[in-house]
């Protein structure tokens, strides 16, 4: 075990020895910061005393565009409920320009970190090939699985550094942009036409990791490519384009029944917590079973041709 | 010679697609010796040292290190090997020093002290903490050589290890092959393209081509036997030298040039040739034995073919 840490420690000095991997850590900060400066010089006004009235509005006018926009009726349904039960249950809705407001925005910032990770998993493999530092690396007294697995570790130990970063980071900006706020409120969201309550710090929570369950299947897919095409370029730049054109292939096909069986229809765990499926059918224990599937299939193919191949570079 | 060997090559075989790349290569290296693999360019030299150290298959035989083998004791058998494959590619970001400590990382008992020991040894103490992007290839050539004796291995299996260091560079990784050989009994094993390299490095030179062994031959019986070598006497009077020197070699194995007249002859015949020019009165400057028996042995062997 001494041994495995050992090996994840070279993986990290060589992953942040790198100047291109601490220059992405650089541009997250960068974007977070951007983002919050923008949100505070935004013309937005805080949510007005007469809130509810506004709300009851809204309402109003969304039960029109229900008529006129059919396609559109399972998001107004849910944004209705949700104003409905705020005026009910004296729940004011949160300021934009508030800390915790702005650490709900920070998921955007996973898009990042995915494209990040991808870069450093694209390489995790392929650049001891190009390099020709797989040559020194494979002739030691360990074996081949356990080089890969320190590998493997240290890309998702390099996504969660940028997660963490991100959330304390939005923590810290946004308390300082807006305010701390200790007891941020509830959260509210709807699912089987229920409206339900949540603590806003395990919701933020929740929203993360329902963001990195793409992260962690693309950073899979792209340290398979890494291991299988020994090229980076290849192992990025395709894990890029699927990551960018998966949702969205997902959304144009998803009148066929077998779309449930592509990767990216079921990424998006959030569809069975606060809002609707995809595709009938569509289970949580099903998008569960398929992740796993994809899963195990990119670990096995990356493994086994790791395992066998002869080093010829 | 009479111990157990420490590297044993067993009918290896390797197939790559439909092609034969090695053809069934058995020989054993010993401790304490600097063992020669010489062969053309594709002749197979660098595929037999890639499934020496494991990594790559064999596709028949085996090859025992220290009587652990390499495929399925991989772990036992691979510690005690310490190599540089091909060039010594390094990490350039790091420094020199963060290559030895990754490399350390991965076998056990390697402590600080044995790190700086082997960086003293490879006279880098100086640039050590320098990134190996400013290295020279001399530099990258000790680094590799560090790396590969960092957890004081048996076997020590160096390929083309003079390439791209200048004469000194090559002359003092001679002198310390051999220390490691003859002092600490380890098992070096050389690859080289330098036929008169291998001559001075190496006590025993195996013979590749076409993924064939071709011989196993003792540099230094080769050296000292019989075979007759083109000696060259530095003269001034060519026609006496001729005239003494004919006395002992036939007429047609003799050749004149400017200054200087060689004659083929085995070994124990020099003094005597000396002695007949000084008796009869030629001033002889020099003496020197062509060092190409060994490349001519190789040229006849392996079909006169160009050895790059």
């Amino acid at each position: 075990m001494s041994n495995f840490i050992g090996l994840i420690r070279n993986e990290n000095m060589k992953i942040y020895s790198r100047i291109g991997n601490l220059i992405m850590i650089v541009l997250l900060i960068g974007f977070i910061g951007l983002t919050g400066i923008l949100t505070k010089t935004d013309k937005t006004k805080p949510v007005s005393d007469n809130w509810k009235q506004e709300l009851k509005e809204q309402n109003a006018s969304m039960q029109k565009e229900i008529k006129k926009e059919p396609v559109m009726k399972s998001h107004y349904e849910r944004n209705i409920a949700i104003n409905e039960y705020r005026v009910t249950q004296n729940i004011k809705p949160m300021d934009t320009k508030s800390q915790w407001s702005f650490i709900g925005e920070s998921p955007d910032a996973i898009q990042f970190i995915l494209i990040f990770t991808i870069i450093v998993a694209g390489g995790m493999v392929a650049s001891e090939f190009s390099w020709g530092t797989i040559k020194l690396l494979l002739i030691r007294p360990v074996s081949r699985s356990t080089i890969l697995a320190s590998k493997y570790v240290s890309t998702l130990l390099y996504a969660l550094l940028l997660i963490v970063i991100t959330f304390v980071f939005s923590w810290l900006w946004g308390g300082i942009l807006f305010g701390f706020e200790l007891s941020p409120g509830t959260h509210l969201s709807y699912a089987d036409g229920k409206v339900i309550e949540e603590n806003m710090i395990w919701h933020m929570w929740k929203e993360y990791g329902f963001a990195s369950i793409l992260l962690l299947m693309m950073a899979t897919f792209a340290f398979m490519m890494s291991t299988i095409f020994r090229n980076s370029s290849l192992a990025i730049g395709f894990s890029i384009f699927l990551s960018m054109s998966g949702t969205v292939a997902v959304q144009l096909l998803s009148k066929y029944e077998w779309v449930k069986y592509i990767l990216f229809a079921n990424v998006d765990l959030k569809q069975y917590f606060d809002g609707t499926p995809l595709t009938k059918g569509m289970t949580l224990n099903f998008s569960l079973a398929v992740l796993a599937v994809y899963f195990v299939l990119f670990v096995a193919l990356s493994w086994l041709v790791f395992k066998k191949r002869d080093v010829a570079a | 010679m009479n111990k157990k060997p420490l590297v044993e090559l067993k009918g290896v075989k390797k197939r790559i697609g439909k092609k034969d790349i090695i053809h069934g290569l058995t020989f054993d290296i010993y401790g304490g010796e600097v063992f020669g693999f010489l062969g053309p360019n594709g002749a197979g030299k660098t595929t037999t040292i890639r499934m020496m150290v494991g990594l790559m298959s064999l596709s028949g035989g085996q090859i025992l290190i220290k009587g652990k083998n390499i495929e399925s004791q991989y772990k036992q058998a691979v510690s005690e090997v310490g190599a540089i494959v091909e060039n010594p590619e390094m990490y350039k970001f790091l420094t020199g020093y963060q290559n030895l400590i990754h490399y350390s990382r991965m076998v056990k008992g390697v402590s600080k002290g044995r790190i700086a020991e082997v960086i003293e040894l490879v006279g880098l103490t100086n640039r050590i903490h320098e990134k190996v992007k400013t290295y020279s290839l001399g530099m990258r050539q000790r680094l590799g050589l560090a790396q590969a004796l960092l957890h004081s291995p048996s076997v020590l299996i160096l390929d083309e290890p003079t390439n791209g260091l200048d004469p000194a560079g090559i002359r003092e990784i001679r002198y310390y092959l051999r220390q490691l050989a003859e002092k600490e009994g380890i098992a070096v094993i050389v690859s080289s393209h330098l036929l008169s390299e291998m001559e001075l490095m190496c006590d025993r030179i195996a013979i590749i081509q076409n993924g064939k062994l071709i011989g196993v031959q003792s540099t230094k019986e080769f050296v000292e036997s019989g075979t007759e070598r083109k000696v060259r006497f530095l003269v001034d009077e060519i026609a006496a030298a001729r005239h003494a020197v004919s006395h002992h070699v036939k007429s047609e194995r003799i050749t004149l040039g400017n200054g200087f007249i060689e004659a083929e002859m085995e070994r124990e015949l020099i003094p005597e040739v000396t002695a007949t020019l000084v008796v009869e009165g030629v001033k002889v400057y020099g003496i020197s034995t062509e060092t190409r028996t060994l490349e001519d042995k190789f040229l006849e062997v392996t079909g006169g073919k160009e050895i790059v």
